[in-house]
């Protein structure tokens, strides 16, 4: 079992509100492990989900991505070999890579390894933290089943993000990565992420008035 | 990448007390120290050792996990490294003590075969240190056998350079370092260029996904310069900066040094063998502040900009614009 997050780049508007309901998940929840002690100063503390917001292209032919960005839970995930302590771990039942703070020297050698820059460091607890796919409420046999899943998921306004096994065929994101073309950032690096990403359909290119008008002319 | 203060004292430290051992190994089997040189040489390795060990303790951030730092001996250079370190430290202090207590055994087969155990596990530990760092594909600079030639030569070139400023009679040391110290020059150079190739490694198609260039980072993703929590990304340095910071440790770590040689060797002024420590140390220390302060991370394709570009719309109207289109 491999669980993963998909995200489809066409739907994402980049509200921001699954970068919020992370930390505020994950602030405020049972562990309480992403520090917030200056939340009124410059919002440039720890967050383990971000979304970048990138233009490209030349004019005219520009666009926006928003490209929410957090742990990968790679297959090869290269922060877990690299940890002196064993305190970077990849589960064996369901793929999800977690650190363990009690055996954490905070070396940081973890985020050096991670070609994704997801993995924060704790100043204050002195050491690595990062996204457990909320791992405490995908567990939490107390929760409705709607409910067992990341915070980042549930709280998308446009259902963008979409949360599963990624090695059962039969899953909705095994299909969505199949059919749609899902892809990983950074192959190159060799770390097979699981999180996937579905590509943006190419926007139409733009027409002017005079070309517009003669293809109108053609048609009608 | 954030260049760490216990970081470079840990790296700096090692480098010149491997280097130093290894020299002093050398210079004992072809019977060209004197005990007490070689009093002054062991002390000082112990005690720039000791300063690196002390790197390391600052660079751990939760000590209480510190007893597990063996654990991943089978995947972890960083478990290797605590454990050749810490060998090559216990050794070093063995051998400063037998050199303190028993002077004169120090001249015995016994001295110069626990020297020569200590000199190679000052080299293993330099090597698995080197090979943490190469052994990173995500950092992009690291990622090549230079790193390890790098470090095991600049090691070993700023600990002899050390020695040198203590060693009187040993023409042997001379000769070995006007070719060592090119020899470093050259693979310090072959090591900047996989540097500048690291910074053209960046690729947004790879990163984003984006199917076409240039892009421009519009929001990082309320992150921002000096990264305070993402410590494997640093803001890019200055071109000016950086060629000022290279030409210092060209003149330090390897101009001075030759020249105190030339004027030790040619003009016969022995206080040119000072120029060596001296060259070494502030050398060696711009050099490693420079290799991690410049080290390209992939991630950084999510934190800086591809470089900015004029306009490519024709421009109308009195006022002209030039500059970047932000």
């Amino acid at each position: 079992m491999q669980l993963t997050i998909i995200t489809d780049l066409n739907k994402c508007v980049g509200c921001k509100s699954c970068q919020v309901s992370c930390k505020e998940h994950n602030t405020s929840g049972a562990f309480g492990p992403v520090p917030d002690d200056t939340p009124y100063q410059d919002p440039d503390g720890m967050w383990w989900n971000r979304i970048l917001t990138m233009e490209s292209g030349e004019y005219p032919n520009t666009s926006v991505l928003y490209l929410p960005k957090a742990c990968m839970h790679c297959y090869d995930a290269p922060c877990v070999p690299v940890c002196p302590t064993g305190a970077s771990f990849k589960r064996e039942d369901n793929g999800v890579v977690l650190v363990d703070y009690d055996s954490c020297i905070g070396c940081q050698l973890c985020m050096w390894a991670c070609p994704y820059g997801v993995r924060e460091f704790d100043e204050e607890a002195g050491v690595v933290k990062k996204c457990t796919l909320c791992i405490d409420r995908i567990e939490d046999t107390t929760l409705p089943e709607h409910e067992r899943q990341p915070a980042c998921v549930q709280s998308c306004p446009t259902h963008a993000r979409t949360f599963g096994d990624l090695d059962d065929p039969n899953s909705e994101v095994a299909r969505l990565v199949a059919e749609r073309q899902g892809f990983g950032l950074l192959p190159e690096l060799g770390a097979r992420p699981s999180v996937h990403y579905l590509p943006r359909r190419p926007a139409p290119s733009l027409l002017d008035a005079e070309t517009l008008e003669t293809a109108m002319e053609e048609r009608y | 990448m954030r260049p760490a203060t216990p970081l470079l004292v840990l790296t700096i430290g090692q480098g010149l007390a491997g280097g130093i051992t290894v020299c002093l190994a050398a210079l004992m089997w072809m019977g060209r120290l004197a005990p007490g040189e070689a009093r002054i040489l062991v002390l000082i390795a112990l005690g720039t050792a000791a300063v690196g060990g002390m790197g390391s303790f600052f660079h751990m951030h939760n000590l209480k996990a510190a007893r597990y730092v063996m654990r991943r001996l089978k995947t972890s250079w960083l478990s290797r490294e605590a454990l050749t370190t810490a060998l090559f430290g216990g050794l070093l202090a063995v051998l400063a003590i037998w050199t303190v207590l028993d002077a004169a055994g120090i001249s015995s087969a016994g001295y110069r075969i626990v020297l020569a155990i200590t000199a190679s596990a000052g080299f293993v530990a330099m090597w698995v240190t080197a090979m943490l760092y190469a052994t990173i594909p995500a950092v992009l600079s690291w990622h090549t056998p230079a790193t390890v030639l790098n470090f095991m030569l600049v090691g070993i070139t700023s600990g002899v350079g050390l020695t040198a400023g203590w060693v009187s009679g040993a023409p042997d040391l001379w000769i070995g370092l006007a070719i060592w110290i090119p020899l470093t020059a050259v693979v310090k150079g072959l090591h900047w260029g996989h540097f500048r190739r690291a910074h053209g490694q960046i690729r947004a198609e790879t990163g984003t996904g984006l199917p076409f260039s240039p892009y421009r980072l519009q929001d990082t993703g309320t992150s921002k310069p000096p990264y305070r929590t993402q410590t494997q990304v640093w803001p890019l340095i200055h071109p000016a900066l950086l060629r000022i910071v290279q030409l210092w440790i060209v003149f330090w770590l390897f101009v001075v040094p030759l020249g105190g040689v030339l004027l030790w060797q040619t003009a016969g002024w022995s206080g040119g063998r000072w120029f060596l420590p001296v060259g070494a140390l502030l050398g060696v220390i711009a050099e490693r502040w420079l290799f991690f302060a410049d080290a390209t991370h992939s991630s950084r394709v999510f934190f800086v900009d591809e470089p900015r570009r004029a306009p490519q719309v024709p421009l109308t109207g009195g006022a002209s614009r030039t500059g970047n289109p932000t």
